[in-house]
């Protein structure tokens, strides 16, 4: 391949962040924007776990079958594990705002009859 | 190791969520709520300073019986010193802004409490979450236990607007979360990108490696990062050009609720403000740039206040404007400008919520926002009157409450930093301020009662004046007595340059 | 070689999930992007956060925005 698995990943994050950020300012309807901002949330997580990647490394669970090949082997394999610690706690703060946000465009539906952002947001 | 730093903010999550299950239980609810309120400034005034390490995990500096063992590669570099744990830093500066934040949560809770007819429900389970989050993201050390409770403060301060029954909240919420849901992830990425280029999420260990040359200072890696918070700190307080969202914000909660709300932003203001300032002080344009939002800030803010004729809107726009006053003194850099702007957020954070809660008997009195609509308020309730008179003297400035004090000081840190000009624009906007709040005055409280304007023949909870009283003595004490507050202060603005 | 593959189903599902004018239909197609995301994070050596992502990302928030989209309007109004 011409660009390692860590630079297309990077890569995807980027390209994930910026069709969040289209789909959340140009698109009308409230779902759709609801769904763009999903997929900046989604962006920002793969960076964060990209970051944490090492190429060639290993898993950073210290296995029972690892002890053989001793310390050393593993501390100079593993993948950074901080990252991912961070990304459990992030993936699952997004899930919760968007249950919120589709919760209030429930409410607003049954006010507006319509999820169009031009007509409920406008004041 | 000190156990009262962590309870500081485990109490109130634990009280929200036991007032969550006590449902339709008012008095139980009301009786618990006020002792968990009232506990909220005490705990800080009993708790001594220091760290706190979750898990107790302490850098292996402070743990010698774990250092012993070790090789001498760790102990000889700089893994030596850093902080493996979730750490809170407990200070002089984190004391007094969480007894100012527990003190205007527990009189915005014990108004809401007389206010409201049922206790019980979510709304105060909400006013406690908000305030352990904010309270949180004082303490913390750590710049990814800040976002998880800056999340969650956003959320809280969502559920506070849906909560009030006022027309369109809905749409607020909706609009606030969406810009939300683009600048939380911005402020993510930026501490990603910190995380990326020290492989740490400890501030003062991020500090450290930028200092002692284990990163390059310079890289654009860093700037991005840079820009990147700075984004996520102007949604958070609601600098242009988040400044209308903000104010709406404001204008949809209910008076106790826009007082705690109004708060949580001058104290998320003052804490990410500091942080950047810490972290990214050696950069040239940080501070300038700091500089330029909060001068946006206080001129968007102040001059579009002057234009509503809602008076909640007013009071929105500028609590908004006077987050600027913060951002001048941090941006200055010098220790002087930074205790002044420090002692500002904490002026404005109670006189702010004082003007909240006070112009809050106006609506409750007629149900109604519309200055047009209003008049002649004095004669209903002539003391409520004097008290709201009082308030907004105090928020422009004028000599013995708190807010001249730390006007004064800004302005003196301004000549003293070799920007005099931001000294006369500051003078300039605080008469501003005066005018804007003396044509609301006017209009709700002098011009004659209009006809057709219905008062409900109900008297003010006591609790409401009572709070306003509160606000008030806190006003004049400080005013009176600025060491006080900026003998705390100063401790962490002497750190920062 | 699979981990390039799941980035362009990560891309190409996220940006049909963009286009498609059926909300019922998106929602459902948010679940692409999601379950390979889920996949990639085994490749990138995270199995933890695979697993996390694999029920939030593929199952809990498309029925999330099914459940909105089922209570709300089904088609995207012109």
């Amino acid at each position: 391949m011409i660009i390692d698995t860590q630079l297309a990943s990077f890569f995807t994050a980027a390209a994930l962040i910026v069709l969040g950020i289209y789909g959340a300012v140009f698109m009308d309807n409230l779902i759709k924007k609801v769904i763009g901002l999903a997929f900046i949330g989604d962006g920002v997580n793969l960076f964060i776990i990209t970051l944490g990647y090492k190429p060639g490394g290993i898993v950073y669970i210290y296995l029972p079958e690892l002890a053989e090949m001793g310390k050393a082997f593993f501390t100079q394999n593993a993948a950074y594990p901080l990252p991912f610690a961070l990304v459990l706690t992030s993936i699952v703060i997004g899930a919760s705002t968007m249950a919120v946000m589709l919760g209030i465009i429930i409410v607003l539906y049954k006010k507006h009859g319509t999820i169009s952002a031009a007509k409920v947001l406008d004041e | 190791m000190n156990p009262l730093i962590p309870i500081m903010v485990i109490l109130p999550i634990t009280c929200a969520l036991l007032l969550n299950l006590l449902h339709n239980k008012d008095k139980t609810v009301k009786i618990l709520a006020l002792i968990a309120g009232v506990a909220l400034p005490l705990i800080p005034l009993l708790a001594n300073y220091g760290m706190h390490y979750f898990g107790g995990y302490a850098p292996l500096i402070d743990n010698p019986t774990l250092a012993q063992g070790l090789p001498s590669t760790i102990t000889n570099s700089s893994l030596y010193l850093f902080h493996p744990a979730i750490t809170y830093s407990f200070a002089s500066a984190q004391q007094l802004f969480i007894f100012v934040l527990g003190m205007v949560a527990f009189l915005a809770i014990f108004t809401s409490l007389n206010e409201t007819k049922r206790a019980s429900g979510v709304y105060t389970f909400l006013m406690f979450m908000g305030t352990a989050a904010v309270t949180a993201i004082v303490l913390a050390d750590d710049i990814f236990n800040l976002y998880v409770f800056f999340e969650i403060a956003a959320l809280t301060q969502v559920g506070i607007i849906i909560c009030s029954k006022v027309e369109n909240n809905y749409e607020t919420a909706l609009k606030y979360m969406i810009l939300g849901s683009i600048a939380a992830p911005m402020l993510l990425l930026g501490i990603a990108l910190l995380l990326g280029v020290t492989g740490n999420v400890n501030i003062t260990d991020i500090i450290f490696a930028i200092n002692h040359g284990m990163v390059d200072p310079q890289s654009p890696v860093l700037l991005l990062a840079c820009g990147l918070i700075l984004f996520g700190w102007l949604y958070g307080s609601g600098l242009p050009p988040f400044h209308t969202i903000k104010s709406a914000v404001y204008s949809k909660a209910l008076p106790h609720g826009a007082a705690l709300l109004q708060a949580f932003s001058v104290f998320t203001f003052a804490a990410l403000g500091v942080i950047i300032i810490r972290i990214f002080a050696y950069l040239p344009f940080t501070e300038t740039v700091v500089i330029f939002f909060s001068l946006a800030a206080m001129i968007l803010g102040i001059t579009m206040a002057l234009m509503q004729t809602d008076f909640k809107r007013i009071i929105g726009f500028l609590a908004v404007g006077e987050l600027g006053y913060i951002g001048l003194g941090l941006g200055m850099g010098t220790a002087l400008g930074i205790t002044a702007g420090l002692f500002q957020a904490v002026n404005e954070a109670i006189i702010t919520a004082f003007l909240f809660i006070g112009f809050g008997t106006v609506l409750y009195k007629t149900g109604i926002s519309d200055t047009n609509k209003l008049g002649g308020m004095l004669v209903e309730n002539p003391k409520v009157a004097i008290l709201v008179l009082l308030a907004g003297l105090a928020m422009a400035g004028v000599p013995p409450f708190n807010a001249f004090q730390s006007k004064l000081q800004l302005i003196q840190a301004s000549i003293n930093a070799g920007l005099p000009e931001l000294g006369i624009i500051m003078v300039l906007l605080s008469i501003v301020t005066f005018l804007t709040f003396v044509k609301a005055y006017y209009t709700i409280y002098l011009k004659p009662k209009p006809q057709d304007l219905q008062i409900i023949n109900e008297k003010i909870p006591r609790a409401t004046i009572i709070t306003m009283m509160v606000f008030l003595v806190i006003c004049l004490v400080l005013g009176l007595f600025p060491q006080l507050a900026t003998d705390s202060l100063q401790q962490l603005a002497v750190g920062l340059v | 070689m699979i981990e390039y593959i799941l980035m362009i189903i990560i891309v190409v599902g996220a940006i049909m999930a963009m286009v498609q004018r059926d909300l019922l239909k998106a929602a459902i197609l948010t679940g692409v992007p999601g379950a390979a995301m889920a996949f990639l994070y085994q490749f990138l050596l995270a199995p933890d956060v695979a697993l996390t992502q694999a029920i939030v990302g593929s199952a809990i928030i498309p029925v999330f925005f099914a459940l909105a989209a089922y209570k709300t309007r089904r088609m995207e109004e012109e």
